[in-house]
């Protein structure tokens, strides 16, 4: 039985559990929204980081220059997507 | 066809790593789509018209259930891909079988979710807000949906013909699907949910 | 809806004759695959083929029918303002010719040629056997022919998208262009995009795991290299799209708001998100062209490509910064100053990367020995009318000099001056280049330069009077102008430089008739002695490519190899191992015509039952087993015999 519940995946569901829990905390607690959106950033990256690296095993093959290549583009085209546009279409600058 | 016995059964053969790494490019276009998704929705949030707003329909219990689930789910197909690369078919086939369920159970809470919106008067036909809303959340459900009768045509194969190289490659591929909409899910609780209820 | 609104081609006597030619044509290639009894071949040998280069002909063969249909659109905008106050056509048709130009022209035209040379030579310069995903292929191949069909049917039946390539809202909404053409646009693009979306997955994936042994990334040639970038740029880029197409019928078809103007939606974000995937869509069409030039200047200046690692890090440069430069599309939209000098800066930044590719052209021509071959010519022809379009668009770039140009003739004339040079005499030189390749003859050259000729001076007198018209202040997309406003002659001019542009493509079609009757066979399979490894085999290639894999262990490699007589081949021959023919990918693009035109018309039962049907061969394939076939040593002998004998 043991077997079947290797550390790294235990380990994985509990962080992803209590990052989403650190999560919670801007919906409890009253704080600045800048200091709300970087406790969602860092806690919704981080279990990003969780699922790819220790779920997916994103490093386990011989292309993981490709794959972080390729996630790092996604990124990229993702980010700057949601800021330009927000830049075009509602902040007022 | 050639079989690399040093790499666990889904690299085993050059189509299988093929396979794989076509699949990781795929999810990058995934995340691009759902990049443009949240745009939309960041973009339309304040669009509320004469609808009602983040704050006054957004309910954290039912968030957190589906989240719960979703993030259970992600845990238990990881089990799976583990047992799997152990030779033990009955545990992957139980860890996958308890992955759909959840994933369904999923599901059954976010109609349950779209129902009371929709009682309450909000419907995508509402407001600006309201249309990206139920688009983003919509286009995650629709992948849980695929997901799930992806999921069980896979389990039937595993189920006949055991594992070999075909049916471990794609149930691989497959837990990465499931890993995938996992970390999207992560996002909408993160950026519309809990930035909605701050 | 009435059965007016459905047959749209009952309205007008153009479109009546058109509907006719289209019975007629399909028609007599009914009767003519019947009584030839070729139904059997079309089916085994291409309807269900899963190789590349077959793969490739067909992109090609669409790609023509469709610059034909664009062409003929353009001639008539030209006709029709070339005289002021002229009735050639109405309103309504100009606008739908208008926009069914571009979206042919852009999507259905240059997309495919350059998809279709991509899966002829990319396979074979890097010395695989076949793509990736060769079964993918071929529905990314039926998924955009789904998605042309359905477009082309707007023409007769329904109507025709009429709000301009661009469909802004609210002028595409449900309010302002009532009739289905926009939901074709929504689901035509969106059925081929998906095609594309795959086609990009498969080419990254060929190109990083199949190259031959020995051949890093640095010893690709460059015609790879810039499919590897365009492909990176597709995968990120189409997603965009697909969502606002999604979001363009739900709003058209499902009552949403987003593009509204009430209830908190917001037109400007259509125009926001479709730049986000047109302006890398530039670069699709423009990268992979930039590469057919750097392989035929190189091969016809007798010189390897001067400053590899330059291009190589200038199209790196280029993809990324096609992320971060669309709003120059829209400067005059109203968004704030600072939001329009950003994206002024970055798009004069990326004319950068693009002057250093035109340095390493000129260099790579500078004391080499040089053949004016078609191809060459064409090449040449490139550097400096599409530096007339870079600088245009450098002007058009400056956010505040372009409240001027905006939405001019002017802005007409710069695109022009970019894509044609750019990308259709890069697509036509590499046709040209590549012909023998495929059909084991060339091209006829004197046919083929007095193409080039009539095509280079009839662009420029068909599009260098748009330049002056802009300025003068003509706008784009009028059907007609007054005779005071003294657009008359310029547009007269230019209507005879369309003109010359047909002649110089019937040229062209007139070559490949002739070429196929009395062009002596290409025995050699390398005509040019040229540098990349696609000419290192016979022509026609063998279905398998490559007998034996080569090793790369340089750039140019074949080419030092003839240069030291030294074998390019090594080994001996094994069993090869090929993908089994399949019709799935087809009846998926059928089914997926059949989805999109019952969706455009809102007929749900039909169209629940036709997406059953594409559920259909998904399921037919995850459950289907088929480990493809092996073609034997001896029947590889054989093969390889017959051609050599070909050769004595």
């Amino acid at each position: 039985m043991k077997q079947l519940f290797p550390v790294s995946h235990v380990m994985g569901f509990v962080f992803s559990l209590v990052l989403s829990l650190v999560a919670l905390t801007v919906v409890f607690y009253d704080m600045s929204y800048a200091m709300g959106m970087t406790i969602l950033l860092i806690t919704a990256f981080a279990q990003a980081s969780v699922q790819l690296l220790m779920f997916m095993h994103m490093g386990e093959s011989k292309d993981k220059v490709t794959l972080y290549t390729n996630i790092a583009y996604a990124l990229f085209v993702g980010v700057f997507t949601i800021l330009g546009s927000l830049l075009l279409l509602v902040w007022d600058i | 066809m050639k079989i690399d016995n040093s790499l666990p059964l889904e690299y085993s053969t050059e189509e299988n790593r093929l396979k794989i790494l076509g699949f990781w490019i795929f999810l990058g276009a995934e995340i691009a789509l759902f990049s443009t998704l949240f745009t939309v929705y960041f973009v339309l949030v304040n669009g509320v018209g004469n609808g009602p707003s983040p704050k006054d329909i957004y309910e954290l219990k039912m968030v957190l259930i589906q989240t719960f689930l979703l993030l259970t789910s992600s845990f238990t197909i990881g089990l799976g891909i583990h047992a799997m690369r152990l030779g033990l078919k009955k545990a992957m086939m139980t860890f996958f079988i308890i992955t759909l369920v959840l994933g369904l159970g999923f599901l059954v809470f976010e109609i349950e979710e779209f129902i009371t919106y929709v009682h309450e008067g909000a419907t995508i036909q509402t407001s600006g807000f309201l249309s990206s809303l139920f688009t983003l959340l919509g286009t995650h459900g629709l992948h849980v949906t695929f997901g799930l009768f992806w999921g069980t045509a896979i389990l039937m194969q595993v189920k006949k013909q055991g594992f070999t190289p075909e049916t471990t490659n794609k149930s691989f591929i497959f837990s990465l699907y499931w890993h995938f909409l996992d970390v999207v899910w992560i996002f909408i609780f993160s950026f519309v949910y809990l930035k909605g209820l701050m | 809806m009435k059965w007016d609104e459905f047959f749209v081609f009952t309205h007008d006597p153009m479109l009546f004759a058109a509907m006719i030619s289209i019975v007629l044509g399909g028609l007599a290639i009914f009767v003519g695959l019947t009584y030839f009894k070729k139904w059997g071949y079309l089916w085994t040998e291409w309807l269900t083929t899963v190789d590349h280069k077959r793969i490739g002909v067909m992109y090609i063969l669409v790609a023509l029918v469709m610059l034909f249909r664009g062409g003929v659109d353009a001639l008539l905008m030209r006709a029709q303002s070339a005289v002021p106050e002229n009735g050639l056509l109405n309103a309504q048709h100009y606008n739908e010719i208008f926009t069914t130009h571009g979206l042919l022209m852009i999507l259905f035209m240059a997309m495919p040629f350059i998809i279709g040379l991509m899966n002829v030579i990319i396979p074979l310069q890097i010395g695989a056997r076949d793509v990736a995903f060769p079964r993918l292929n071929a529905v990314s191949f039926w998924l955009f022919a789904a998605g042309a069909a359905l477009l082309n049917i707007s023409f007769v039946i329904g109507g025709s998208p009429d709000a301009g390539w661009t469909a802004y809202f609210p002028l595409a909404s449900l309010e302002y262009s009532p009739t289905v053409g926009n939901n074709y646009y929504s689901l035509a693009l969106q059925i081929s995009g998906i095609g594309t979306l795959m086609t990009g997955i498969n080419f990254i994936v060929t190109i990083l795991k199949m190259r031959a042994p020995g051949m890093t990334l640095m010893k690709m040639p460059m015609f790879t290299w810039s499919v590897l970038i365009t492909n990176v740029i597709i995968v990120f880029a189409f997603p965009v799209l697909t969502v606002a197409l999604a979001l363009m019928m739900l709003d058209r078809q499902f009552g949403t708001q987003f593009f509204t103007m009430s209830n908190g939606g917001m037109d400007m974000l259509w125009a926001n998100l479709f730049w986000v995937w047109a302006h890398p869509e530039v670069y699709i069409v423009i990268l992979p062209a930039f590469g057919i030039y750097s392989e035929i200047i190189s091969t016809f200046a007798r010189k390897n490509l001067y400053g590899y690692k330059s291009m190589v890090v200038s199209m790196v440069a280029i993809s990324l910064l096609s992320f971060l430069v669309w709003a120059h599309h829209f400067y005059t939209m109203g968004q704030g100053v600072m939001a329009n000098s950003i994206f002024s800066i970055a798009t004069m930044a990326i004319a950068v990367p693009t002057g250093v590719k035109m340095f390493n052209w000129l260099f790579t021509l500078h004391k080499g020995k040089i053949t004016f071959t078609t191809p060459m010519l064409y090449s040449l022809a490139f550097i400096p009318i599409f530096t007339i379009g870079g600088v245009t668009g450098v002007m058009l770039g400056m956010a505040s000099a372009d409240y001027q140009y905006h939405n001019t003739m002017f802005l007409v004339a710069h695109f022009h001056y970019v894509l044609i040079p750019g990308t259709v005499f890069a697509v036509i030189a590499g046709f040209h280049y590549w012909y023998p390749k495929v059909f084991g003859y060339q091209l006829n050259e004197r046919l083929g330069k007095l193409g080039f000729w009539l095509i280079t001076i009839s662009f420029n007198v068909a599009f260098m009077p748009l330049f002056i018209l802009g300025l003068n202040g003509m706008t784009r997309r009028m059907y007609t102008y007054s005779e005071e406003t003294g657009f008359g002659p310029l547009n007269m001019l230019s209507f005879v430089g369309a003109l010359g542009l047909a002649l110089g493509f019937i040229v062209l079609v007139y070559n490949i008739y002739w070429s196929a009757r009395y062009s002596p066979r290409d025995t050699s399979g390398d005509p040019y002695d040229a540098r990349s490894p696609e000419w290192s085999t016979h022509s026609p290639v063998p279905v398998y490519n490559f007998a034996i894999v080569p090793t790369i262990n340089s750039l140019d490699a074949f080419w030092y190899a003839k240069k030291n007589k030294a074998p390019f081949f090594e080994g001996k021959y094994e069993p090869i191992h090929m993908p089994s023919n399949s019709g799935q990918p087809f009846l998926m693009g059928v089914a997926f015509c059949f989805w999109g035109f019952f969706m455009v018309f809102s007929w749900w039962i039909p169209a629940i039952i036709s997406a059953l049907g594409i559920f259909a061969t998904m399921i037919y394939r995850t459950f289907e087993r088929d480990h493809g076939y092996y073609i034997s040593v001896e029947e590889i002998e054989r093969t390889e015999n017959a051609l050599r004998g070909d050769k004595q």
